[in-house]
């Protein structure tokens, strides 16, 4: 990273921390943002955190490894997350991950070797009544069957 | 104070306090695991529930404070029921790991595992797999599928050391105690994890595989590696009829006291044990020679210090005392050489100060200084040196001289003496410039009392036997004392460190209150 | 047609736009309450409106705001439970999308009644769009003069903070989220102390549902009375209930608490999918207990699931058809419950594990009878056990599933 866009980095999450009355609720703001920026949340990244934020490292990836959407390893570009909970899996969710494990040649918690798509399975999404859904990256997608998966697919680049 | 019934007994409990205190106050124990008198109540192993009168949920006693009226049900059906399904869930992910595991003979699981009733498991999935042998200190090992994620290990580190070495990564039944990368547990109370652990998640390197917790006898004793005093057990190993064993001490556990230690000990007090079997002397030797008798060289030495009396040479004698020695050793001392003899040049040599830190060890390595300036002894500088040509009786206490000068000095210096002296625990290399040497016993393998560093007078009572000929310095300065035949009628009525503390406390202000 | 207040914009086109919501009346309760009421007025008036929680627990908000010590030298928050984590629910996401200013006056409105100066809106990490659309709707609410200092020149202050989840479902539990919220991994605290007393930073915390706050505009602007005949007497004002599953119509509907459930599924709902059989019902997010198809003839409102053995909840509606293998359900409920445990207590964290792995078992086809009574037996050591709610949530709907349909899963059994 150079210099220029790690003091950027370093604003951003200054300013983050500004908002709160202790520093330490900007825990989970500042990983999304370091998560966005650098695609997971390696030591380097935990280290910075813990610095900017006045706490020990190990608090950091105390935070990484219990929730679920901070990574702390690479992931493809796209990150296709197939809801597996309750009405999904009523409307037919395990045959989508069956198809898009086909289609992309991966098992669940892989990545293509292009580095193009991670397949996961996720717990509700809080799109029900679009069953079965699923979210790729941040967008969610509803209502899917074999074709629109397809469509969506052939849509990413 | 509030009146609440447990079991049916009623009990007076103190106002604020939460139930599992208040029962154990009044005798009755209840089974918990996370809960620890140091921390807050954490409220997740859910062992120690029990049942009110009233309420509909079984309740943590852990966490629940008293209220005036509360009827408390510590053994009612549904209370055992409940601690039985906590246990079956804590064994059901727990590696059958017993016939390998240091715990065994002192885990919490197992205690309550027999205490509720040796059930068969239903458990008939896999385990889940964790790391083994996570080197987590330079003295700890973590075993990750041992743990019941109580967090006593995390917690302690978290608010007592305030080092956070530890912490819980993942979550659910995957969850696991560990350190942040290679960053090892290395503060100076990292062994008092080891005696949190209520399994053997956290065991000592120290310990691993050395011994069967069942076989260890535990006595009562006080550290003397700084003058903290800080309250421990000594756990020995009484021996094997037919074979011997490579150690006689195999650890040391703290002894609780509010007052001067808490719950804890430091690690240098805790692994520092080596003093008490390793490089003993244990025989009499008189140049060169090994000798039967403490009595006949006792007698000798009297007689040396008579005759130099008579001859009004008692300026030339020098006595080297240190603080490792007890109340009672040093109140002789003081009475016999600087009271009945009136020599001048009585001096300490003692272990270097070394590095304190905030809590429990002290700078200085001694554990009784306090108790030699109550005593009456001032601080006087030892020209170690001037010694070779002052002196023609010298006469020292400890093994401490090594630690302060270098051999060669020694050397130099105890040349020129014409008779040396020296009553010492330790084998040292300077053993050779002495023509007699006196083995002692050390704090362990005798009776007294030490001052500590904030002035707390603790009674010490013998933990270990002393081995081969050495005495405590008590007894060989008693014997001196009648041997020597001066103020004869003072030093007959004392027979023990008993009477020298009831002396103590009849004459010294300061020790009035010891028994 | 059923009126509609809560989801009244819902469809209208860019309904979430300031200028759209203002020019729909938008606003106007939070001058109300700003300008011509005092605290205690508004306090009295959400608590005679019988307003219940609607994340799930149902408790009454306004007893809940009294509870917040009067006279504390600490500051006092506001948290928005947004974490909507609990399976079959999407109501709050409706209501932020469509209708965010609602939710921001129902923020106002109660963080002048209680004198909260900071609320933090705690949603969940997945609904990343709409806490962008959130923090729109705040920037508009401030260019507006209805966020930040002297709120419509009464010399109130008020900053509203966006602040996402990372995926846990255990943050929806209250004491989680404020543990989240700190900084620190999602777990649940020991109550008492209640969060009115000692929550965000160990300082006086109310934490309502989305739904619950969205709510509080209307009781101001048309009055208790109004909104207990929206619903009953102890039960005021509508629900969203959102259905899903195996229905023609799944979706949000805007509905009086007490509505049947019946009426719910078969009208509203237009009814099962493709002509398939009812088979059950969950009626309030997965944690409720299951309905048989015998069962589902009762009004939706909190008292009466209670009587049927089941709970409101989130009021999200759940069909399962006649072709649907209940040990599939069971399976789904496990593995949920058992990957969202937090870790912290022992019955949840082993015991959630544990059933899933005999269910995985008996999905292979290795299950015995004596599996099925094991894992009643452990849901019930679970049950009034565990240090939140969660373990609750786990083992009411995996015994209803054990009890009702024992049947059928002993038709998986190897035999």
């Amino acid at each position: 990273m150079s210099p220029e866009s790690t003091a950027s980095l370093k604003e951003k999450m200054l300013r983050i921390i500004s908002r709160y009355p202790r520093k330490e609720a900007a825990l989970l703001p500042l990983l999304h943002l370091a998560q966005r920026e650098f695609g997971y949340i390696s030591t380097l990244e935990e280290k910075m955190i813990a610095d900017i934020l006045g706490i020990k490292p190990i608090r950091v990836r105390e935070a990484v490894t219990f929730y679920t959407m901070l990574n702390r390893k690479p992931l493809g570009k796209y990150h296709i997350q197939v809801c597996t909970n309750i009405t999904c899996s009523l409307l037919g969710a395990e045959r989508l991950i069956d198809y898009l494990k086909e289609r992309l040649k991966i098992e669940v918690g892989e990545t293509t070797p292009d580095k193009k798509f991670t397949l996961s399975e996720v717990e509700c999404l809080g799109a029900c009544e679009q069953a079965p859904s699923m979210m790729i990256n941040f967008d969610y997608y509803g209502n899917l069957d074999k074709k629109k998966i397809d469509d969506i697919l052939k849509s990413l680049e | 104070m509030v009146k609440i019934f447990i079991d049916g007994k009623q009990v007076e409990a103190k106002d604020g306090s939460t139930i599992l205190k208040a029962a154990e106050e009044a005798g009755i124990q209840i089974p918990h695991l996370c809960y620890h008198p140091a921390f807050a109540p954490e409220g997740s192993c859910r062992m120690c529930m029990v049942e009110i009168e009233g309420l509909p949920k079984l309740e943590l006693s852990c966490s629940t404070l008293v209220r005036e009226g509360l009827k408390i049900s510590t053994t009612s059906p549904r209370v055992i029921e409940a601690r039985k399904s906590v246990l079956e869930f804590l064994l059901a992910e727990h590696p059958l790991d017993c016939p390998i595991c240091d715990k065994a003979g002192e885990c919490k699981l197992q205690d309550y595992y027999e205490e509720y009733g040796f059930f068969e498991s239903q458990f008939k999935e896999e385990k889940e797999k964790k790391s083994k042998k996570v080197r987590i200190g330079k003295n700890l090992i973590l075993d990750q599928e041992r743990c019941v994620l109580c967090t006593r290990c995390v917690r302690f580190l978290r608010e007592i050391t305030k080092s956070e070495e530890l912490g819980v990564f993942e979550r659910g039944v995957r969850s696991v105690v560990d350190i942040y990368e290679k960053d090892l547990i290395e503060n100076n109370y990292s062994g008092n994890l080891v005696d949190l652990c209520p399994g053997g998640a956290i065991t000592d390197v120290d310990f691993r595989f050395k011994t069967r917790t069942w076989f260890l006898r535990s006595k009562e004793s006080i550290c003397p590696l700084c003058s903290r005093g800080c309250n421990i057990f000594i756990q020995y190993h009484p021996g094997f009829p037919r074979f011997e064993l490579p150690k006689r001490v195999y650890r040391i556990k703290p002894r609780e006291n509010p007052e001067v230690n808490g719950f804890w000990i430091c690690d240098q007090g805790r692994y520092g044990y080596s003093y008490l079997d390793e490089n003993r002397l244990f025989e009499i030797v008189q140049n060169g020679e090994r000798k039967q008798e403490e009595q006949g060289i006792v007698k000798e030495i009297a007689e040396k210090i008579r005759r130099m009396r008579y001859a009004n040479r008692l300026k030339r004698v020098a006595v080297i005392l240190n603080c490792w020695l007890s109340n009672e050793e040093l109140f002789l001392a003081k009475k016999i050489f600087c009271e009945s003899l009136k020599l001048e040049k009585v001096f300490f040599v003692d272990p270097p100060l070394g590095k304190g830190d905030d809590y429990l060890l002290t700078e200085d390595r001694s554990p009784n200084r306090r108790g030699a300036k109550e005593i009456g002894f001032s601080y006087k500088p030892l020209d170690f040196n001037a010694l070779q040509t002052e002196v023609e009786l010298l006469v020292v206490f400890g093994p401490f001289l090594t630690e302060n000068f270098i051999l060669a000095e020694i050397k130099s210096v105890l040349d020129k003496i014409e008779t040396k002296i020296l009553f010492t625990f330790k084998k040292n290399d300077f053993l050779r410039f002495f023509e007699t040497v006196l083995p002692t016993a050390h704090i362990a393998e005798k009776e007294g009392s030490l001052v500590n560093v904030e002035g707390k007078v603790q009674i010490f009572n013998q933990a270990l036997e002393p081995r081969g000929k050495s005495l405590p310095e008590w007894k060989i300065l008693l014997d001196l004392a009648k041997e020597m035949s001066i103020d004869f009628n003072y030093y007959r009525q004392f027979s023990s460190p008993q009477d020298i503390r009831r002396e103590m406390a009849k004459e010294i202000p300061f020790f009035e209150n010891m028994k | 047609m059923e009126e509609r207040y809560l989801t009244k914009l819902f469809g209208l086109e860019n309904a979430y736009r300031i200028d759209i919501y203002l020019n729909s009346g938008g606003y106007e309760a939070t001058r109300k309450a700003l300008k011509e009421m005092k605290p205690e007025e508004i306090l009295n008036e959400v608590k005679r409106a019988n307003l219940r929680g609607r994340g799930g627990a149902g408790f009454p908000a306004g007893v809940k705001w009294g509870f917040v010590p009067k006279n504390v030298d600490k500051p006092k928050y506001l948290c928005v439970n947004a974490d909507e984590g609990e399976p079959g629910t999407f109501k709050d996401r409706y209501i932020m999308s469509h209708d965010p200013h609602l939710l921001l006056e129902g923020i106002i409105i109660t963080s002048y009644c209680v004198g909260i100066h900071q609320a933090f809106i705690y949603i969940r990490g997945e609904y990343e769009r709409i806490a962008q659309r959130l923090e729109e709707a705040i920037t508009e609410a401030y260019e507006m003069g209805f966020l930040g200092k002297n709120i419509l020149e009464t010399g109130f202050d008020l900053e509203v903070i966006v602040h996402r989840g990372a995926g846990a479902y255990i943050c929806g539990e209250e004491t989680a989220l404020l543990e989240s919220l700190e900084g620190k991994r999602g777990h649940p605290r020991l109550k008492p102390p209640f969060p009115a007393s000692v929550g965000l930073f160990q300082c006086p915390t109310v934490i309502n549902n989305v739904e619950t706050l969205s709510n509080v505009p209307l009781i101001i602007l048309n009055g208790a009375e109004w909104f207990q005949k929206r619903g009953l007497p102890k039960d005021g004002g509508t629900r969203i209930f959102g259905v899903s599953g195996m229905v023609e119509r799944p979706g949000a509907y805007e509905l009086p608490l007490g509505t049947s459930l019946k009426e719910i599924i078969f009208n509203h709902a237009g009814g099962m999918k493709e002509g398939k059989k009812l088979k059950a019902v969950i009626p309030g997010g997965l944690s409720a207990p299951i309905l048989t198809a015998e069962e589902i003839d009762l009004p939706m409102d909190f008292d009466s699931l209670v009587e049927a053995k089941s709970m409101l909840g989130s009021a999200a509606i759940i069909v399962i058809d006649e072709e649907t293998s209940m040990l599939d359900v069971l399976k789904v409920v496990t593995k949920f419950y058992s990957h969202e445990s937090c870790g912290q207590c022992t019955p949840c964290r082993v015991g959630n594990s544990w059933i899933n792995k005999i269910v995985k078992r008996m999905v292979r086809g290795e299950g015995t009878r004596e599996d099925l009574d094991n894992i009643a037996r452990l849901a019930s050591n679970i049950l009034a056990k565990t240090l939140c709610p969660l373990g609750d949530a786990a083992a009411m709907p995996i015994l209803s599933i054990v009890k009702k349909f024992r049947k059928e899963l002993e038709s998986h059994l190897r035999e």
